[in-house]
């Protein structure tokens, strides 16, 4: 390995994070307001595939454009389904037995649904961009990596401005760093639940089309990165959405270059290995494993100790 | 400092809570607690730890519903509203242990005070005026509230409670935790408030200082109001010097 290919590992795995991070953080904006593990995330990401599949195939919608289509539609979508089915879950500071239930019931119903509607052999999204990439120097990029990360960025730094420029967005921030207070000064926290559930489920939506672009999809797409979501939002601290942008970066960056890289083994004496591809899906596993191990608050608390930088 | 002032008739309560008795789960904490605040003037609740005062407020402010008993704002009945019509009607709660968002700026945890949208209009107009009241705040509006010391962190707690400019201002243990000279300051700056003829409603384990600033005080013991009256009576009553001030002047009850 030279220079030049750890080089385009890196520039891969930044990209594959732009997706990443907006693939986590509708679920970090759900768990942080209501303390609800959102297991229906994979749901909505398989669903927003489907969604600029659709867009794609029946009315001619760029892909791009259809994911970002995907986030009102979307936003629409999971606060009716607060409304149906979230708000009647007790309230509570952490996530209960009876919000997990539930949001894993919701995303079967989901995913059988889709089976009904797609059936069950794979789809995938092939533009013209999907097969052409730009040179730079040595390093060629498929043009698709590069316009997804491009929508993604954009989106987190819209969500950025709600989150810090809004009533909106300082009421979810409230919630998050401080419920009692917040109820204190007149926010509802019901009406900010079901907006804030609503966002997740856009944002689920809008990165699930992005993935869509680069993977091909079934109806049980959303599982692996179900885990990676989860994976990036423990890192992050749960809570917060730099954190987000951070984990999503050291996951890709562990994922691009742990099966790139030959790895150290001992086995009567020190060699060289590869990881076999398949292992991917082992490292946000252990990853998880790791992370919630040693540091349980996610990898802000080695910045800051004091608060949540939400 | 209790100036003279005249006579306070009975329907310039602004505040009226009778018979309030309120449970944390099976445990019942508050037994038939009556009281009532004045427009215009300083009154205060002093007791014991664990008498039941910040549970008391929480009950006004809707943060805890009362299973048994009333509450009036002006005459009018309060006591199934949720916090946040309570909140539109004016009643504004600076909680015990100030209760900020550690990860927003000064600034922004004052705006939250004019969260509702009735309040939004005079957001900008009113964190004039608080830094206007707290100086200090102002030259420090963009430092995340976490990183305040205990006295900025309370300056802005109250800052927070007088932006949407309360008709009643309930203060849930001001001074706690403070330096002597930083409680000097904080209780000046409430009787400005006062002065300004904002009501206040006061809790404050400094018992002396505050009844100096009060104009009436409840003594509440276990669940229950034990004494009341003018704070120059509750100064000279055995029980108080004895209870309160005795041991209040040496070291705070906390
Ligand atoms: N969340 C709660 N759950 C259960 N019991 C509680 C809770 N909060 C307070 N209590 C109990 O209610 C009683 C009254 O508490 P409260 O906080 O109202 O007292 P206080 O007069 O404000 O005391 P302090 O001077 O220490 O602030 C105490 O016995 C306390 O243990
Ligand atoms: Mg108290």
């Amino acid at each position: 390995m030279d220079a030049v290919e750890y080089l385009d590992l890196l520039l891969k795995s930044l990209l594959l994070a732009g997706v990443y991070a907006a693939m986590a953080v509708g679920m970090t904006v759900i768990y942080g307001v209501m303390k609800i593990v959102n297991l229906a995330h994979a749901g909505f990401l398989m669903l927003g595939a489907y969604f600029a599949l659709e867009m794609f195939q029946r009315f001619h919608v760029d892909p791009i454009l259809g994911s970002v289509l995907a986030l009102p539609v979307f936003f629409l979508f999971g606060m009716a389904v607060h409304w149906l089915l979230i708000r009647w879950l007790p309230k509570s500071d952490t996530p209960t037995l009876a919000s997990l239930l539930l949001m894993f019931g919701f995303w079967l119903v989901l995913q059988n649904i889709a089976y009904l509607i797609w059936g069950n052999e794979d789809q995938s999204i092939l533009t013209p961009l999907t097969l052409s990439s730009v040179q730079i120097g040595q390093i060629s990029i498929p043009k698709v990596n590069l316009v997804v990360f491009a929508a993604a960025v954009f989106c987190m730094a819209v969500l950025q401005i709600v989150f810090h420029r809004s009533w909106f967005g300082r009421s979810m921030r409230a919630l998050i760093q401080n419920p009692y207070a917040a109820q204190i000064v007149g926010v509802d926290d019901q009406k900010t639940a079901r907006l804030t559930f609503g966002l997740g489920a856009a944002f689920a939506g809008f990165a699930g089309g992005l993935l869509g672009m680069l993977f091909s999809f079934s109806p049980d797409f959303g599982r692996p990165f179900l885990l990676r979501s989860f994976v990036i939002i423990v890192l992050g601290g749960l809570e917060s959405v730099s954190g987000v942008a951070l984990g999503a970066i050291l996951l890709a960056i562990l994922e691009t270059f742990g099966i790139n890289i030959p790895l150290p083994v001992y086995w009567h004496g020190w060699s060289f290995h590869y990881l076999p591809p398949s292992y991917q899906q082992v490292i946000p596993f252990a990853l998880l494993v790791v992370v919630l191990l040693i540091l349980p608050k996610g990898l802000s608390s080695l910045f800051n100790r004091k608060w949540k930088a939400a | 400092m209790a100036e003279p002032q005249a006579e306070t008739k009975q329907n310039d309560k602004i505040l009226v809570a009778e018979g309030l008795e309120v449970s944390y789960g099976a445990t019942q904490v508050l037994w038939g607690v009556s009281f009532s605040v004045t427009r215009g003037k300083v009154t205060c609740m002093i007791g014991s730890n664990g008498a039941g005062k910040t549970t008391s407020l929480n009950t006004v402010a809707g943060m805890l519903r009362a299973k048994n008993g009333r509450l009036l704002l002006n005459g009018d009945d309060i006591t199934s509203l949720s916090p946040r019509d309570r909140v539109r009607r004016h009643i504004s709660l600076v909680p015990e242990g100030r209760q900020l968002w550690p990860g927003m700026s000064v600034e922004e945890n004052l705006l939250m005070g004019c969260f509702l949208r009735q309040f939004r209009p005079k957001a900008h107009p009113g964190l004039e005026r608080i830094y206007g009241l707290f100086p200090r705040l102002k030259e420090r509006r963009h430092q995340m509230a976490g990183t305040l010391s205990g006295g900025e962190q309370q300056m802005c707690a109250i800052g927070r409670g007088l932006m949407s400019e309360p008709q009643l201002l309930m203060l849930d243990e001001p001074s706690l935790g403070l330096a002597p000279r930083l409680v000097d300051e904080i209780f000046e700056f409430i009787t400005n408030i006062a002065r300004q003829g904002v009501t206040i409603l006061l809790v404050g384990q400094n018992v002396n200082y505050t009844l100096q600033i009060s104009h009436y005080g409840y003594v509440m013991e276990t669940g229950r109001i034990t004494l009341e009256g003018s704070t120059e009576m509750l100064m000279n009553n055995e029980f108080v010097r004895r209870a309160y001030l005795g041991i209040a002047e040496e070291t705070p009850s906390k």
